[in-house]
């Protein structure tokens, strides 16, 4: 039995796998199928300063190994999270709470209102905003520094993550953007951009034409991507991206994540995460680790 | 609501380009008519939803029409003896009131399936009329299924069959007559949105059953909603399938 356990800003997770932001809800629909306490953490639906509508449908499509989506950040707003969800959820394993906005305001207002409240804040970038005229916040170096300064400025008694977008030009630049800006951690890959055609109707499948990709499909330039930040900052980073199976969650520790994320393998597989953690344990066992965290960072790149 | 590696008792084709998949579960599965199951196909990422037609205990049928690759594959690949991975019961299914003693089910396209499981469970103990679309000949199936009740119309797009044209036509000329005191309907969004004027003002309760894509199947993912007539959002896999028919948007 190998020591699970994983420190993540001075935090102990009891293990380092995290359902991903936006496929687990707060956590109660899969709590109904397996006991969530097992989880290291959850990441949570992405949280707004008030409740959000969404897209409209259809919100989904499926392609060879990968899924877009475009949900839109349908959400029921901070106040209600923290009345009905945060209590539910709170003590059963460590709560990270996603944040999404459209201004900075609302991001520093949902940082504010969460200071203490959960284990961790994990702020998506990835959301099209006002101030960057529809552009996401974690595009550009200079707006995401910004951005992770007011937000940490709200929330000094919760480690901030940051999660970083991959429809960028250069991830080692972005990720030192927000070490600057006052990060505790990273997290990363959000979702590619993408479009799915159906040919028949020569028309886009979602409803909001575009999605993010997400799946097994995208996890080598995930892989490739958190090894790139990991490498770029002295901050803890998440890694997450087309995570199916423990072998797969190696790769990302190795590559240099402390933790992991796991989003679209919960749609294909409910109980993903368990046997995810179940076969970390059985990895290492076998590979004679005795504890996951010494994998992180072990990746030895060809000479 | 559970996740279950059942085993494929049965993958057989029952009409054209449908299917009735019989598996076993590892145990006795209470189902509600109405209520659907999240099937896994392998190499996809998304799961499938298909209602539930019949369920005896351990034995749980589906049936499914052959759209893309995922019902492609799952005809093609799950032969007796495959293992299957399902997620079952799902959402809310149909509910009949005791008082309820008449009950009109109207079905078109896939929606016929879900019906059949209402009419298997209150063909017991109510009447059940049953108005029941397909495209054509090739297409009817488990008609001794569809009969359990106190009168079934087939009604087909080229009049090959029984009723020539719509289910919700052929509904709407019996309506006045047998007086349902519920109306339970499935099928194609134009189907449905006919029902809903054909039956508006006539003080019926009419339940519709809705299908939508689906990510999570179990309520967490939020990208199977629906709109509903006050302006929020529900999901079709946790808050329905199953709604009242004045209070979706269709
Ligand atoms: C609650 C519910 C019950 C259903 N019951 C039945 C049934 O009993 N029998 C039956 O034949 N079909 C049923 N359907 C429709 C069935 O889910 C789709 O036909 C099937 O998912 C198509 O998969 P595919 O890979 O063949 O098609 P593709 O078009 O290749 O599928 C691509 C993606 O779109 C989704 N999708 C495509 N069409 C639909 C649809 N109409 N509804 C929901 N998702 C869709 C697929 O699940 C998949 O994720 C039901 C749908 C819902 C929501
Ligand atoms: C349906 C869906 C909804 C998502 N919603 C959010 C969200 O609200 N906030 C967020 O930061 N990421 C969201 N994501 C992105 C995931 O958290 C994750 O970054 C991405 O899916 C890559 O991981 P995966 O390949 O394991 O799915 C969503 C992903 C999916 C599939
Ligand atoms: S499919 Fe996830 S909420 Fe309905």
């Amino acid at each position: 039995m190998a020591d699970l356990s994983v420190n993540l800003c001075g935090v102990t997770l009891k293990n380092p796998v995290i359902p991903a932001s936006g496929t687990f809800g707060f956590g109660r629909e899969f709590d109904e199928i397996y006991d969530i306490s097992c989880l290291g953490g959850v990441a949570t639906k992405g949280i707004a300063l008030t409740p959000w509508g969404g897209n409209p449908v259809p919100r989904i499509a499926e392609s060879s190994g990968v899924i877009l989506n475009a949900v839109g950040l349908q959400n029921p707003g901070v106040e209600k999270f923290i009345a009905e969800d945060l209590p539910w959820l709170k003590g059963k394993t460590r709560v990270i709470a996603n944040v999404v906005g459209r201004t900075m305001e609302d991001y520093e207002g949902v940082c504010e209102r969460l200071n203490g409240l959960v284990d961790f804040l994990e702020l998506n970038i990835s959301c099209p905003n006002v101030r960057c005229g529809g552009m996401a916040f974690g595009i550009r170096p200079e707006n995401i520094e910004e951005i992770t300064a007011r937000a940490k400025a709200k929330c000094p008694s919760t480690p901030l993550i940051v999660k970083l977008s991959p429809n960028v030009e250069s991830i080692p630049r972005n990720a030192q953007a927000a070490e600057r800006g006052g990060a505790d951690a990273l997290s990363l890959v959000n979702t590619f951009t993408g479009l799915a055609i159906d040919i028949e109707r020569r028309r886009p499948i979602l409803a909001n034409n575009t999605g993010g990709v997400s799946g097994a499909g995208i996890k080598p330039i995930a892989v490739r991507m958190v090894y790139e930040a990991a490498h770029a900052v002295s901050i803890p980073v998440i890694g997450m991206g087309g995570i199916t199976c423990a072998e797969d969650a190696v790769e990302f520790l190795m590559a240099g994540a402390v933790a992991v994320q796991v989003g679209t393998q919960n749609f294909t597989d409910t109980r993903a995460c368990p046997k995810i953690i179940a076969g970390l344990n059985e990895w290492c066992d076998a590979h004679k680790v005795a504890r996951v965290a010494d994998l992180t960072d072990t990746l030895q790149f060809n000479g | 609501m559970r996740e279950i590696r059942a085993t494929v008792l049965e993958n057989k084709r029952i009409a054209d380009e449908v299917y009735s998949l019989t598996f076993a579960a590892e145990e006795e599965i209470v189902v509600r008519p109405g209520q659907f199951c999240m099937i896994g196909v392998g190499g996809f990422p998304l799961r499938r939803p298909i209602a539930v037609c019949k369920a005896e205990g351990e034995r749980i049928t589906v049936c499914y029409r052959l759209k893309g690759g995922g019902t492609r594959a799952l005809a093609r690949e799950y032969k007796t003896g495959e293992k299957l991975s399902v997620l079952l019961p799902l959402g809310n299914g149909f509910y009949v009131k005791e008082s309820e003693k008449k009950v009109a089910v109207v079905g078109g396209g896939v929606g016929i399936f879900p019906l059949i499981a209402a009419i298997r469970a209150y063909s017991k103990h109510k009447q059940v009329y049953a108005y029941m679309g397909f495209r054509g000949r090739a297409a009817v199936c488990m008609e001794y299924e569809m009969a359990r009740g106190e009168k079934l119309v087939i009604a087909t797009d080229d009049g090959s069959v029984g009723f020539h044209g719509t289910s919700v036509q052929a509904f709407m000329q019996d309506v006045d007559e047998i007086k349902p005191d519920v109306v339970l309907a499935c099928g194609p969004t134009p189907m449905l949105r006919a029902l809903k004027s054909a039956m508006h003002g006539r003080n019926i309760p009419v339940y519709v059953s809705l299908e939508e894509r689906m990510g999570c199947g179990i309520g967490a993912c939020l990208v199977c909603v629906c709109e509903k007539t006050d302006g929020a959002h529900a999901r079709v896999c946790k808050d329905g399938p199953v709604f009242e028919i004045n209070d979706v948007v269709l």
